[in-house]
């Protein structure tokens, strides 16, 4: 048998290293080398303060977390890193006048030659024992603060052409990317279990992944499409509260279900408000950047710039950006920076490359430290980390890792988590964090999901205006037979949870909106799904005086403020003054979502869909399309034409 | 340079010859990317896990005494980086390429090889790590159980331990066929 393990595991087929694998570990170990005989040399003051430095961050991990080696070699590491991922990015930037072309097609030309560093000056960069980051302001203080001079005159946001990342080749889906496995939420009887209760969701990962992989031409995973996540893709145009008093208020509608004309549907809204911009908090941002090898990819590390790129044009003088990267170690690129200095945060970011060398980073906790150290109080203070779903950021135990997230959440530190590339893409755990981490999970798969995220709504992913935000309908047995929640499976809070203020659920950012739908069947339909119970069930007390009897349901709303710790309540009824006997006669929001929510289920299964079919959900979304200002209501229109050819995974 | 053995490259590297260490680099890049590939299945994942284990090599190669062979040394540092990093990521465990075979399969018939080479894989990935270093060692590297014990710093008679245990879990993959 022995033999006979042997030949087969002779048979696996290694494949070749990329282009460059071998250079890129050549030069980062030969770096290293180097740092080494250097360090033998002089131990430097400079290297004697990064040593304690380092030493203090470390005291914050534990021990378990810490092999040896690392707290040995972390100085070296450090510069070896820095080092390797740095230099190899200049000879890339050594051109005249390039065409530097905006999103909206808009071209420029421009005299950028900010980056280009002769060999000398790189020379001199090279291995320096001292601070990294001064040899970042040591070039900024150069032809780079010209750059910034220029990015600023010019519409934004900017991006080099040549930096553009090339269309997504086509790839077979291999697969391996992981999606927590749910059920859809199951058909609930009013009389068995009348109240229900989930978090509001405003992350809208799900969709972008699953418009990727339409746009390749295969249906997603089913795991993968969260019906609410796509539902809330889209920014509605419900009422606002009349006053600031309260950041939001429900907008209520019971609709015709368009996939059963037996059903209604229950359609809540909610948005919130937009920031007034001059009270706009200000933002302590830290960017903890993946560089590892799999970002090595026109979709990864490439778009991931371009985005960061966007948001920080997007950012006031007052606000502060930090970089930490990691690969396998950690590396602080750049320290917290005020936006004034743009140039310097443009340069960091572009010297960003993957591929960066070493093992047993803290990638996570330093960003925490680095958020922590400018601390802003009054302001946000958010951590956005941005991956192809590799989380070796230094804390190994998914668990531990959100029981951190979670504890620094608490000090007031918010995460957000912006997903890329497609392959190992771990969607599972980057909720988990998001949602502990009171942020949003997106998912960036082009550079226009970017802009939707940093740019047009930047001001509801960075700043929220209400946490906690937790939903409660009361169904009325007297008039909904059955219900069912649409979606939100992963945010099903328990009921009693609702009034538990220490129980988390999701925020909402500034100009957010949150849409849920319920289906609901009501007394005396034909479509009841369920049998009545031969026994009847217990009969009710009925000590209330209320009349609810034109009443749907009872909707309960509790939501803190970003500081606070106390819950707020609102309330209001669903009646039959909420709704709408003909679907056109329905709000064009209502239907919209309804749309959405059709075309969530169909890719899931469409279980409870009464064979509705793709041109159904194109014809319903096609009356609903609005002004669509930028295009996002008919991307999804072709989405749904593609649905209608794909072919699911695995099938050729 | 060359032609030099590992032994002499790794004093000259030790006393500071970049280009010695350059060579030791180039020479064992194949078989440390190899090695990390049997151990993750995942390309780019054996790139990092080779560019980790030589810049590992770099900064300690000073501090190398030579007690062991370098190769013995060099696969030690290989298979504690991969399997720091089965931890890191121990929920990553397919096989891309064997995957890739598989979907590509269904028209064309894969014969049982790539099947059957991707299901020991898969079976040896379930392992418990020392375990499927062990298993890796002896029976893709060719190692003997002497040779592997002192890769993994354990007694030999560990390691024939580990490779009784993987050989019986293995056991069944084997039996249905025959």
């Amino acid at each position: 048998m022995e033999k006979d393990i042997q030949e087969r595991l002779e048979k696996l087929a290694i494949p070749e290293p990329r282009d460059g694998a071998r250079e890129r570990t050549l030069r980062a170990a030969i770096t290293e080398f180097e740092a080494g005989a250097k360090a033998d040399e002089t131990r430097s003051k400079g290297f004697l303060r990064w040593m304690r430095l380092l030493g203090k961050f470390l005291q914050g991990g534990h021990p378990m977390n810490r092999p040896a080696w690392i707290t040995a070699g972390v100085s070296f590491m450090f510069v070896a890193l820095v080092t390797a991922v740095l230099i190899p990015q200049f000879s890339a930037y050594r051109s005249g006048p390039q065409r530097i072309t905006s999103p909206s097609g808009l071209v420029t030309e421009s005299g950028h030659d900010a980056m280009d560093l002769s060999v000398d000056e790189e020379a001199k960069i090279s291995p320096p024992a001292s601070a990294p980051n001064e040899w970042v302001a040591g070039a900024g203080r150069g032809r780079i603060g010209a750059k910034a001079e220029a990015l600023r005159k010019m519409p934004s946001p900017v991006l080099r052409e040549k930096e553009q990342p090339a269309p997504p080749l086509p790839q077979e889906y291999v697969g391996r990317d992981r999606f927590e496995t749910f059920d859809p939420n199951p058909i609930k009887r009013t009389k068995e279990e009348p109240v229900s209760t989930f978090s509001v969701d405003v992350d809208t990962a799900s969709y972008a992944f699953v418009r990727r992989a339409l746009n390749a031409g295969h249906l997603p995973p089913k795991n993968a499409v969260r019906v609410e996540e796509l539902i809330n893709y889209f920014d509605y145009d419900y009422p606002l509260p009349a006053d600031r008093s309260r950041p939001f208020r429900p907008s209520v509608s019971v609709i015709p279900t368009p996939w059963n004309p037996q059903t209604l549907l229950l359609h809540i809204g909610i948005k919130g408000f937009d920031l007034v911009p001059d009270q706009r908090p200000r933002a302590n941002l830290v960017f903890l950047i993946d560089v590892s090898g799999s970002m090595d990819m026109p979709d990864k590390l490439p778009l991931l710039k371009n985005a960061f790129r966007m948001l920080v044009d997007r950012l006031e003088t007052k606000d502060t950006v930090a970089l930490v990267v990691y690969a396998g170690s950690a590396g602080t690129v750049l320290e917290p920076t005020p936006v004034q200095e743009k140039g310097k945060i443009l340069a960091a970011l572009d010297r960003l490359k993957a591929g960066g060398s070493t093992a047993g980073g803290e990638g996570i906790r330093r960003a925490y430290a680095l958020a922590e150290s400018c601390f802003d109080a009054e302001g946000v203070n958010r951590v956005i980390l941005a991956t192809d779903g590799d989380f070796n950021v230094g804390i190994r135990d998914p668990e531990a890792l959100q029981h951190f997230v979670e504890r620094e959440r608490e000090k007031g530190i918010y995460l957000s988590v912006l997903g890329f590339g497609q392959g190992n893409y771990n969607d599972a755990l980057m909720q988990k964090l998001a949602q502990n981490g009171n942020g949003n999970a997106a998912y960036i798969d082009t550079l226009n999901e970017a802009r939707k995220v940093l740019v047009e709504e930047a001001s509801s992913t960075l700043f929220p205006i209400a946490k906690d935000v937790k939903i409660q309908v009361e169904f009325n047995p007297e008039r909904v037979a059955e219900y069912r929640l649409i979606g939100y499976e992963s945010r099903r809070l328990r009921r009693e949870d609702f009034n538990n203020d220490q129980v988390d659920a999701g925020e909402i950012g500034a100009g957010h909106s949150v849409t849920a739908l319920y289906e609901l069947t009501p007394v005396g339909s034909p479509a009841l799904r369920i049998d009545e119970l031969r026994y009847g069930t217990p009969v009710q007390k009925t000590g209330k005086a209320v009349n609810t009897a034109g009443e749907y349901a009872f909707l309960r709303i509790r939501y803190k403020l970003p500081d606070a710790r106390k819950s707020r309540l609102l309330e209001r009824p669903v009646s039959t003054s909420d709704e709408h006997t003909s679907l056109s006669g329905a709000p064009q929001e209502a239907r919209f979502a309804a749309a959405v929510a059709a075309f969530g289920q169909k890719i899931r299964g469409g279980t409870y869909l009464e064979g509705f079919s793709w041109d159904d959900i194109l014809a319903l979304a096609e009356t609903a399309r609005g002004a669509d200002r930028f295009g996002y209501r008919t991307e999804f229109l072709n989405l749904v034409r593609l649905a209608k050819t794909a072919r699911s995974m695995g099938e050729k | 340079m060359e032609s030099l053995s590992d032994q002499n490259l790794v004093d000259r590297a030790r006393n500071g010859d970049a280009r010695a260490f350059e060579c030791l680099v180039t020479r064992h890049y194949q078989s440390v990317y190899r090695v990390a590939y049997r151990w993750c299945g995942v390309r780019e994942d054996a790139e990092d896990i080779t560019q980790d284990v030589f810049v590992k090599v770099a900064k300690k190669i000073r501090t190398f005494e030579g007690r062991s062979a370098f190769r013995t040394w060099l696969y030690r540092v290989t298979m504690n980086t991969a399997m720091d990093f089965g931890r890191r990521r121990s929920t990553r465990r397919a096989f891309s390429e064997a995957w890739k075979a598989e979907m590509h399969s269904s028209s064309e018939n894969p014969g049982e090889h790539a099947l059957a080479v991707q299901e020991l894989y898969a079976a040896i990935d379930a392992l418990p790590p020392r375990q499927k270093a062990a298993a890796l060692l002896v029976w893709a590297e060719g190692f003997t159980h002497r040779e592997a014990a002192g890769v993994l710093e354990c007694a030999e008679a560990t390691v024939s331990a580990h490779i009784f245990q993987a050989r019986e879990k293995l056991n069944p993959l084997f039996a249905e066929k025959s």
